[in-house]
């Protein structure tokens, strides 16, 4: 693997990261299987690219797509809570929706960003090489975002959104308004998505209305990952293993594609992605099986 | 003090299902006391607690808790009135939560919770008195998952948790009926400490005769929905619990009781 491809592959992770982070939030903190990110993630990249084109500040930009995530993320929740639709099926009304929103955002399939400043633009020409410099502001982003979050779940308000995810029940008898806190949680969730399509636009150059499709599985296979790897039940320790997963993951994903005698090509990415998750989830089943077995015996 | 006035909750409305479950039940628990409440399965006794809790909306009548009308309040907005622990361990916890965390979340109950530290060091040197004082050795294990503790001490702490945020309202759900005879033991007389320690006002619903009559000052039998018995004072000194048996069989036989004073006698 080239150098170029390497800072390639964990930029590419750093980027997941911030999805990562969001799935393990509604998938793991609420206990809500959310597809939404499949949309949210490129609604975030059409917001900032079409806002980028049209000369406004990147990091405005950006927080503007992660805004944008966060309110597909209220309109998966409002199905949920308020119209008690099931949760899975609420965000894939929402995900299938955003496909023809995001077309409309962009007012075309995709859309190049050539020449238009993006946060990385100050960075460039101090001395590093660009692929250097691009992984690391995503990671100066994604530490920030980590550290913010994990004080959020520190606090009374996130203690009280990781009990909705763990009993809701209790919550509600001890003043919880689970709602709100499903709410918040899932555009919280989709947020960080929204944003993590903003940095991916502007690490690649380009919004593309496809690119969302597997997100969540892409994300779902960090936070595996990570648990798998760093098997912490610290808050902090926790989001840094779904931040050490997506870029895991990214590397392995690279080392198979580039690996010429395994014989792989990039369009079999989603299939590499499918069984690696397949595999991360009967893992542990069969670990606990085969100590089971033991103990009995 | 709560005050309740004929409610009525159905279940399953215009469905083959319909139940009726509260038939209008109205009575006035004056603040401090501890009322057990009896009665076959079905009774509504666990939907009575429900209504006072908020679990189920009562579709006719009025719940008044210390003078504020409640009775359209939902389950979060009670809390800050109404404690609770249920009948299953599991229910009253998080298990995957911090025996600390936890009982954060209980602190907090009635409160807005904001984005201060849900464990800030002095809330947790709190903590650590409040748990000692259970004496079952917890307060070295705040950092511990709640799900790795024994069924008997889970429910201990929901109590203990009960009384962290200062509502005057408790309400037992056959709390000690998942537990061991021994443990259950411990558990009820942890009640009894904790009630009286807090003056709470104290539902307690039960399978048992005995402690129904053992524990509290008032006894409640329910059934089909309403009160059929409401004894304090003397003379539910002078019951025992052949003359509540007697009584439940009279009540399953179909019996249409109409003047109280008939059971008491």
């Amino acid at each position: 693997m080239s150098d170029i491809a390497l800072f390639g592959a964990i930029e590419i992770g750093l980027v997941y990261a911030l999805v990562a982070v969001g799935v393990f939030l509604s998938f793991r903190i609420l206990d809500f299987p959310d597809l939404t990110v499949d949309g949210s993630f490129p609604l975030g990249a059409a917001v900032c690219a079409v806002l980028l084109i049209s000369g406004v500040n990147p990091w405005l930009a950006s927080l503007a797509a992660g805004l944008a995530g966060a309110a597909a993320g209220l309109v998966t929740a409002l199905l949920n809570v308020r119209f008690k639709i099931l949760h899975l099926l609420a965000s894939i009304l929402t995900m299938i929706a955003l496909f023809s929103v995001n077309l409309r955002v962009m007012g075309r399939p995709n859309v190049a960003l050539l020449m238009q400043d993006t946060v990385l633009t100050p960075f460039y020409g101090l001395g590093l090489p660009d692929h250097v410099v691009r992984p690391l502001v995503v990671l100066v982003i994604v530490g920030v975002v980590v550290l913010l979050l994990a004080r959020f779940l520190s606090s009374e308000f996130g203690l009280a959104m990781r009990a909705t995810g763990v009993n809701a029940r209790m919550a509600r008898a001890q003043g919880v308004n689970t709602d709100a806190h499903i709410y918040s949680g899932i555009a919280l969730s989709n947020g960080l998505c929204g944003l993590a399509g903003a940095l991916f636009a502007q690490t690649n150059g380009f919004a593309d209305v496809t690119t969302g499709i597997g997100t969540i599985v892409v994300g779902l296979a960090a936070v595996i990952v990570g648990e798998t790897v760093l098997p912490a039940r610290a808050l902090l320790l926790t989001l840094v293993g779904c931040v050490a997963g997506s870029i895991l993951y990214r590397l392995a994903v690279q080392l198979a594609l580039t690996a010429d005698v395994i014989g792989l090509q990039a369009s079999d990415l989603n299939l590499v992605t499918a069984l690696l998750v397949a595999v991360a989830l009967i893992l542990p089943r069969l670990k606990g099986k085969s100590r089971s077995a033991r103990a009995a015996r | 003090m709560i005050v309740v006035k004929d409610i009525h909750v159905t279940f399953g409305r215009g469905t083959p299902l319909e139940k009726h479950a509260l038939r209008g039940i109205g009575l006035t628990i004056p603040e401090g006391q501890f009322v057990t409440v009896i009665g076959s399965n079905g009774a509504g006794k666990s939907t009575f607690l429900g209504a006072l809790a908020g679990d189920v909306l009562a579709e006719q009548g009025r719940i008044a808790i210390d003078e504020c009308d409640v009775t359209r309040w939902d389950t979060p907005k009670r809390a800050g009135l109404v404690a609770r622990v249920f009948q299953d361990p599991l229910a009253g916890s998080c298990a995957t939560l911090t025996i600390e965390e936890n009982m954060a979340l209980a602190a907090a109950r009635g409160r807005r919770r904001g984005l201060a530290l849900a464990l800030a060091s002095e809330r947790r040197g709190g903590f650590r008195d409040r748990i000692a004082a259970l004496g079952l050795g917890l307060e070295n294990r705040l950092h511990d998952r709640m799900g790795l503790l024994s069924g008997g001490q889970r429910q201990a702490v929901s109590l203990l948790m009960a009384t962290l945020a200062g509502s005057k309202i408790l309400l037992l759900d056959e709390h000690t009926a998942a537990l061991d005879p021994a443990t259950a033991d411990f558990v009820l007389d942890l009640t009894r400490r904790i009630v009286r320690e807090n003056r709470l006002t104290t539902l307690m619903v039960t399978h048992s005769m005995r402690q129904a009559l053992d524990y509290g000052d008032r006894t409640l039998m329910l059934h089909e929905g309403r009160v059929v018995l409401d004894v304090a004072g003397t003379t539910r000194a002078g019951l025992d619990v052949p003359h509540l048996l007697a009584l439940f069989a009279k009540q399953r036989g179909g019996e249409e009781i109409s003047d109280d004073s008939l059971l008491i006698g």
